[in-house]
């Protein structure tokens, strides 16, 4: 008896729709007062990461480069609130506080979440044995197999593939995990986009790719590395859906976001969730001074005036979760590292971070000859 | 009618055919495995290594996969990292330049960049080796950008005992491998052999003497280790005693049977067919004059390609190529020497 099928040999039922219009709902309109409120402390956490961490770097005490999410933090928060803890995310440098807000909902001290600690996020940061990779690479370039979290390296879009053999292999184990993948829209132009993008396509595999555009890929600017109007509109070519996301809105983030969720999980097949947004500083803090020069003033006036916190804090006063001087306690908005301070920010977020930062100046360097270790697995 | 006893099968088995049963018994050993590659399913893979596998596995564990050897790479790391085991085929081995980035950045580094806390069970394997007038991109021995990769295991296996056995151990090895099949052994009649019915492996890093002898030692691999047999039978007329050692894999490299090797004939030439600029076979003799250059009467000798591509017409790519001729030649100079 022969098995091959006669229809083609994607390994998963398609099914009839592929690109139509996905749900338009917004299911934030459904969250609580508790889960806005957790929102909008989660969006001051990974705002107070990075300002702490430029802190922290321009007095020296850092070894790499940072790559500022200032300005880009509602769509890591927004991306990430709705998922499930079985779910698995790929992000890559500009993400860090992706590693601590992942399954961060109301257990952000939770040890056995499926997302790491700011001790070990901290950890790494300071190049610390502490870190979950035992500091061998840089910054971002963490994971976690246990926390569902995929390891990037340096080459941006790669990770997609890696994402997708990931939830083949879930969905063969009769998983509904879905992966969310980051990316920035300079990496959209790499060929293993499209090769990751397509296979996923081919194989309707649960992977939502965010494109984080922020207009510039170090110092070249969007429209000459996508020929689209929108980044979005490369989902035509593998028949997805392709979503624009208002990357200043954690609630539009969290809508399109979730839209693309709930059709990856029903076994609709991947798409691209593209969120606009705009990067604050240089690509990585040796290029802050430089690109003040290379982007026009008045772009960067722009794409900084709307910032995230700023957004949901007007969101959540319309709802009336937020009133008077609650509304006013802790105004972290359009302020730089060097403007802000701690009591811009709740006391909460500062001392969780003060607790990682604590652990990482505690946790010891590797031994040096850690250096040759693990090359392979011994199976002696 | 008596029952007759059964009787072991004697059947000869070629190169292909014994990759062929490795895979099978694998993935009917692990049903955690899962095998992806061009055309591997429908049509049984372009030389017919996965003929039968759609049918007996299945498609979701035998995936046709586009013609995207970086996804064919990227998305078995996933699945590895997953807790799979994956066999990856390059339709030619030439190809896998196309997958570089995710083999030497994504899969070679992972159990490293984790300290140890992923481990990635896949092997790409794929049709390699001249001699067949494949030319330029179907002629390729790359071996060379995968040892010089820290992370992969490098095995190029020249028989069909050592093909089966080898394959097997790398499936169950743990490190993620780059496995060279020489494509003009695939169907040799010559080199066809009765296997073993029982599962068996063949250690990687266990390199192996083909042929005894007492005056020089050829180093080799893949298909010159029988370019190496004809030179030895040649100098076996001219009064000269030829040992030839197949090292079987790479990395891990066994340099104990090559030292033992010298420590009797004091006199090597090592051949393989790749360029020679930065070929595995100067790594050899690197490792050979830093650890036993008291062993040597002579300089370490090396047959490779040219330093060239590998051209398509039979007295371009014949010319380029190591020869028997060739080593011959290079044997008695070192010998004489």
């Amino acid at each position: 008896m022969s098995v091959i099928p006669t229809t083609g040999t994607a390994a998963f039922e398609p099914l009839a729709e592929t690109a139509e219009s996905i749900s338009d709902s917004r299911p934030s309109q459904l969250l609580t007062k508790e889960d806005c409120l957790e929102i909008f402390n989660q969006l001051y956490l990974a705002r107070y990461f990075d300002i702490r961490l430029i802190k922290e770097k321009k007095r020296g005490r850092l070894r790499g480069t940072l790559y500022s999410s200032h300005n880009q933090e509602a769509i890591l928060v927004g991306a990430l609130f709705g998922l499930k803890s079985t779910d698995w995310i790929s992000p890559i440098h500009r993400d860090m506080p992706a590693f601590f807000l992942k399954d961060s909902k109301f257990q952000w001290d939770d040890p056995t979440r499926s997302g790491m600690s700011i001790e070990e996020v901290c950890a790494q940061v300071w190049g610390k044995v502490g870190s979950p990779g035992r500091a061998r690479d840089n910054w971002s370039h963490i994971g976690s197999k246990s926390k569902r979290i995929i390891h990037s390296t340096s080459m941006l879009a790669g990770t997609i593939p890696v994402a997708a053999g990931v939830v083949y292999a879930d969905r063969m184990n009769g998983g509904d995990a879905v992966v969310l993948t980051f990316n920035g829209e300079g990496s959209t132009a790499q060929g293993i986009f499209h090769e990751a993008v397509n296979f996923a396509a081919v194989h309707k595999l649960p992977v939502v790719t965010i494109v984080e555009n922020n207009q510039w890929a170090y110092g070249t600017p969007v429209h000459l590395g996508c020929p689209t109007p929108d980044v979005a509109d490369r989902a035509h070519g593998y028949g997805i859906p392709g979503l624009v996301a208002d990357g200043q809105d954690v609630f539009d983030v969290y809508d399109k976001v979730m839209a693309a969720v709930e059709h990856a999980r029903s076994g609709k097949g991947p798409s691209i969730v593209e969120c606009k947004t705009f990067r604050a500083y240089g690509h990585g803090d040796h290029d802050d001074d430089r690109a003040m020069k290379y982007r026009p003033n008045d772009q960067i006036e722009a794409g900084r005036t709307r910032d995230p916190i700023a957004i949901c804090r007007q969101s959540l006063i319309e709802r009336g979760f937020l009133s008077g001087a609650e509304a006013e306690q802790y105004i972290a908005e359009r302020k730089s590292a060097s403007e802000a301070t701690n009591d811009d920010f709740p006391p909460a977020v500062v001392d969780y971070l003060n607790r990682g930062i604590e652990f990482a100046l505690n946790s010891p360097l590797p031994d040096a000859e850690e250096g040759a270790m693990w090359v392979f697995k011994e199976n002696a | 009618m008596a029952a007759v006893a059964a009787e072991p099968t004697l059947v000869k088995k070629n190169y292909l055919t014994a990759l062929r049963e490795a895979l099978i018994e694998e993935m009917r050993r692990n049903d955690q495995m899962i095998c992806q590659g061009e055309d591997i399913g429908m049509l049984g893979g372009a030389f017919g290594v996965t003929e039968g596998l759609l049918e007996e596995f299945g498609s979701t564990r035998v995936i046709d996969a586009p013609i995207a050897e970086a996804a064919i790479i990227g998305t078995a790391v996933g699945m590895a990292l997953n807790g799979k085991t994956v066999m990856a085929e390059m339709q030619f081995i030439d190809f896998i330049s196309c997958g570089f980035d995710q083999i030497v950045n994504m899969m070679a580094t992972y159990h490293y960049r984790t300290a140890g806390e992923v481990n990635l069970p896949v092997v790409v394997r794929g049709p390699a080796g001249g001699y067949g007038g494949g030319a330029l991109y179907h002629s390729q021995m790359n071996e060379a950008w995968f040892c010089h990769s820290p992370g992969l295991r490098v095995v190029v296996p020249s028989t069909p005992y050592d093909a089966k056995g080898l394959l097997k151990a790398a499936l169950r090895d743990g490190n993620p491998c780059i496995f060279f099949e020489i494509k003009e052994l695939y169907r040799k009649n010559e080199i066809a052999e009765v296997l073993p019915d029982e599962d068996y492996i063949v250690p990687l890093g266990q390199a192996v003497v083909r042929k005894e002898g007492t005056d020089i030692t050829f180093v080799s691999y893949g298909q010159s280790v029988y370019h190496c047999m004809s030179a030895a039978a040649e100098l076996e007329k001219l009064g000269v005693s030829a040992e030839v050692i197949d090292i079987r894999t790479l990395v891990p490299l066994d340099e104990e049977t090559i030292y033992k090797s010298l420590a009797k004939t004091n006199r090597v030439v090592v051949v393989n067919e790749a360029p020679m600029t930065c070929g595995f076979a100067g790594e050899i003799v690197a490792r050979i004059a830093n650890n036993a250059f008291n062993l040597l009467d002579a300089p370490p000798a090396r047959v490779t390609r040219l330093d060239t591509p590998v051209p398509w017409v039979k007295p371009l790519e014949l010319h380029v190529l190591p020869s028997v001729e060739k080593i011959v030649r290079v044997a008695l100079q070192t010998a004489k020497y």
